[in-house]
């Protein structure tokens, strides 16, 4: 009896959850699909002052953490259950295959309308992991099928504390690689930590690599060697590789950074006890939380040549897309168009310490951020170098300099070893 | 004398050797559950300035900043629900099934067992989207029933063979002086199967409220709605892009440690039971 009981009512309440209706909301609502936690309390907050403004209603739901976001939105795309507005998180491969499935609008014409006037508001450099140009490899009709929502930098910050105890000035960071060298005695004899960075987590080194590369020889030149016209033994590229043994005699990197990890190496630089860091933007979020009250700047990594600018790496940070299938995609736009516009850009920046993708919002954000947001000027990425590199000689190339950094190789033996396995993969390739 | 010193010597010195082997053990597992519980009593600044484990100043402020979290508690009560909902089913479905494999002779028996074993291959994530497409299809995506079907089908393999192998130990000797009672197969299976299967039991229970308590992914994945979202779901809040705030994401794992921490206790006496008494039919 007891058991039928149990039985029946578990049956009941089943049946009861399982036809549960859906509350219908008589407001037009947008539903935006994200994984960006840290950005959830300030996407709520400009939602509720859209629907004010315009009685469009905005819902924003954050599925976290990243990886199962990804899950979910390709779960969705296979049930045509995808959002009105969501993000793809992945490689660029990834997007390609949503937009040739037709999950993804062409927000070209959006874009371009009013003499292009929402796309000039954009940092240009901002759109190009959204933007497909003519004959792309890809086969992707050309157009712009994204709305970038911040940016990022890679960068050098330099604590300016710290600075003035050394007897440096906290308001001119070096400017040229001497002057960063010149640094390494004196934080030697103070006692503290020179540059930290995640070179243990390696792809932070092939960037500072590739940052003096564009420095040194100049993009042409660089995208000819990953072309495999050029070799890694040239004098340039043996130049580059020295730099790290630079950066090592003189004393201004610090001690176990082959194999320090980001989070320690922005523990060290949060607690004040490394003077300079390399890191992306983020960062600025990172040491909010880890320090308040840290006093630092950003910088350029500091040159090594006059012949061409310095290079960092910089891009979208995060990206909205449009449903193609919605039907409310035109108010979806409209939203975009509305978030991404310099009031609400320099309020998304201001709560969540990210830089934003509005080039016009400098003026109304933290000065730290500012900082970050000029790097975009000397902004590059390899996803937009369209070749890019063999894994395994960025790999060679990054062991190469740890290797350099410890003193088992000099940057002559580097070279040769980089240059060895790209010729190998290119022969490789030739016969494929 | 010579003889019981060195006996003595030898056991007091295996003795402490098996005690430094357990206590590293112990501590190996505890340290990280007082790290936790520390780290929850700490602001987010001094748990990177100062990594002892007595903190200067307790903040337990941070328990009711984690409990004020937007949609925490009621994420709380949905994975209560679901963990009893989801285990409820298990045990009741497995068991009669673990019974019926066991004891019943139907065409397809073995081959239908061997089935719900292959199960046991296939890992979860494999089988997202075709269970998100198949809740799709079937109007059950982003509905608490949906999610727990979902659970309780995830569960059922191991839960099956881990019965049927109990139930085949069973002595038919039991059942048929039941049967001589007056009870049905399903009178069998309540008044004698189950009491006597109490220690796999309470197996499947721990091990299946830790699967649903400690599951996010397919919730993320079945559920549109925040408000159906499990407490592990909740969590990932504190854990930001490029931020953790540690404290609150410590004091949400220790509030969220405690209900599975009842849960074992309760069910390990059983297990505990079976283990020091060696064998139960005998």
């Amino acid at each position: 009896m007891l058991f039928k009981s149990v039985l029946l009512g578990g049956c009941v309440l089943f049946s009861v959850l399982g036809c549960s209706s859906q509350k219908i909301d008589s407001k037009p609502t947008i539903n935006i699909w994200h994984w960006m936690t840290d950005r959830d309390p300030a996407f709520q907050e400009l939602a509720k002052k859209y629907e004010t403004l315009t009685g469009v209603k905005v819902n924003f739901e954050l599925y976290a953490p990243s990886d199962a976001y990804a899950q979910k939105i390709r779960a969705a795309a296979q049930g045509i259950n995808l959002p009105d507005v969501f993000g793809i998180l992945g490689q660029k491969q990834d997007f390609v295959s949503f937009i040739k499935a037709g999950h993804i609008l062409d927000l070209t014409p959006y874009m371009e309308a009013s003499n292009n006037s929402w796309k000039n508001s954009f940092f240009p450099k901002a759109l190009t992991v959204n933007e497909f140009g003519p004959q792309n490899s890809y086969g992707i009709n050309p157009g712009i099928f994204g709305v970038p929502i911040d940016i990022m930098t890679i960068q050098m910050v330099y604590n300016k504390k710290l600075f003035t105890q050394l007897g440096l000035n906290p308001n001119r960071p070096p400017k040229t690689l001497s002057e960063f060298l010149d640094t390494g005695a004196k934080i030697r004899s103070a006692g503290l930590e020179g540059l930290v960075s995640g070179w243990g987590e390696i792809w932070m080194i092939d960037c500072l690599a590739s940052n003096y590369a564009f420095n040194i020889m100049g993009k042409d030149k660089v995208l000819a060697t990953i072309k495999g016209e050029v070799p890694y033994t040239d004098p340039d590229w043996v130049r580059v590789f020295t730099i790290f043994k630079q950066m090592k005699d003189s004393g201004v990197l610090a001690r176990g950074l082959v194999t320090m990890i980001n989070k320690t190496a922005e523990q060290l630089f949060a607690n004040e006890k490394a003077v300079f860091a390399f890191n992306g933007s983020w960062c600025a979020n990172v040491y909010q939380g880890m320090n308040p009250g840290l006093e630092y700047g950003a910088m350029l990594p500091p040159q090594a040549s006059d012949k061409f600018p310095m290079a960092i790496w910089g891009g979208a940070g995060s990206s909205f897309v449009v449903n193609a299938r919605s039907q409310r995609r035109e108010e979806a736009v409209k939203f975009l168009i509305w978030l991404t516009d310099q009031d609400q850009q320099a309020y998304l920046s201001a709560a969540t310490n990210n830089l934003p993708a509005n080039k016009n919002s400098l003026s109304k954000i933290p000065a730290i951020l500012a900082q970050f947001a000029r790097g975009m000027d000397y902004a590059t990425h390899p996803n937009a170098w369209g070749v890019s590199e063999f894994s395994l000689v960025i790999e060679a190339l990054d062991y190469g300099i740890q290797s350099i950094i410890i003193g088992e190789k000099t940057p002559e033996q580097v070279a040769e070893e980089v240059q060895k396995i790209k010729e190998r993969e290119l022969a490789k390739k030739r016969k494929n | 004398m010579q003889h019981a010193l060195y006996y003595k010597s030898k056991k007091f010195l295996i003795n402490t050797l098996i005690h430094i082997f357990l206590i590293s053990v112990a501590i190996t597992c505890l340290y990280p559950l007082l790290w936790m519980i520390v780290s929850s009593l700490k602001t987010q600044d001094i748990i990177f300035k100062d990594i002892s484990l007595i903190p200067q100043q307790l903040h337990f402020g941070n328990y009711i900043h984690a409990l004020k979290e937007e949609g925490f508690g009621r994420s709380f009560l949905n994975s209560i629900f679901y963990t009893g909902f989801s285990v409820f089913g298990v045990v009741i479905i497995a068991s009669l099934a673990g019974y019926a494999f066991s004891r019943l002779r139907f065409p397809g028996r073995t081959a239908l067992f061997y089935m719900f074993i292959a199960a046991m291959m296939i890992p979860i994530p494999a089988s997202f989207v075709p269970l998100y497409v198949l809740m799709n299809k079937l109007h059950l995506r982003d509905t608490p029933i949906g999610y727990i079907l979902c659970m309780i089908s995830a569960g059922l393999s191991v839960s099956i063979f881990l019965l049927k192998t109990f139930f085949d130990r069973m002595p038919k000797e039991v059942e048929d002086a039941a049967r001589i009672d007056g009870c049905s197969k399903m009178g069998i299976w309540w008044h004698v199967a189950l009491p006597l299967a109490k220690p796999v039991l309470a197996v499947v229970v721990i091990f299946n409220a830790l699967n649903v308590w400690n599951e996010y992914i397919l919730a993320l994945i079945i559920f549109d709605s925040r408000k159906f979202m499990p407490l592990q779901v909740a969590l990932q809040v504190f854990r930001g892009e490029f931020v953790t705030n540690y404290p609150l994401l410590m004091a949400g794992l220790t509030i969220t440690a405690l209900p599975i921490i009842i849960v074992y206790l309760l069910m390990q006496k059983y297990i505990v039971k079976e283990i020091t008494s060696g064998e139960v039919f005998g």
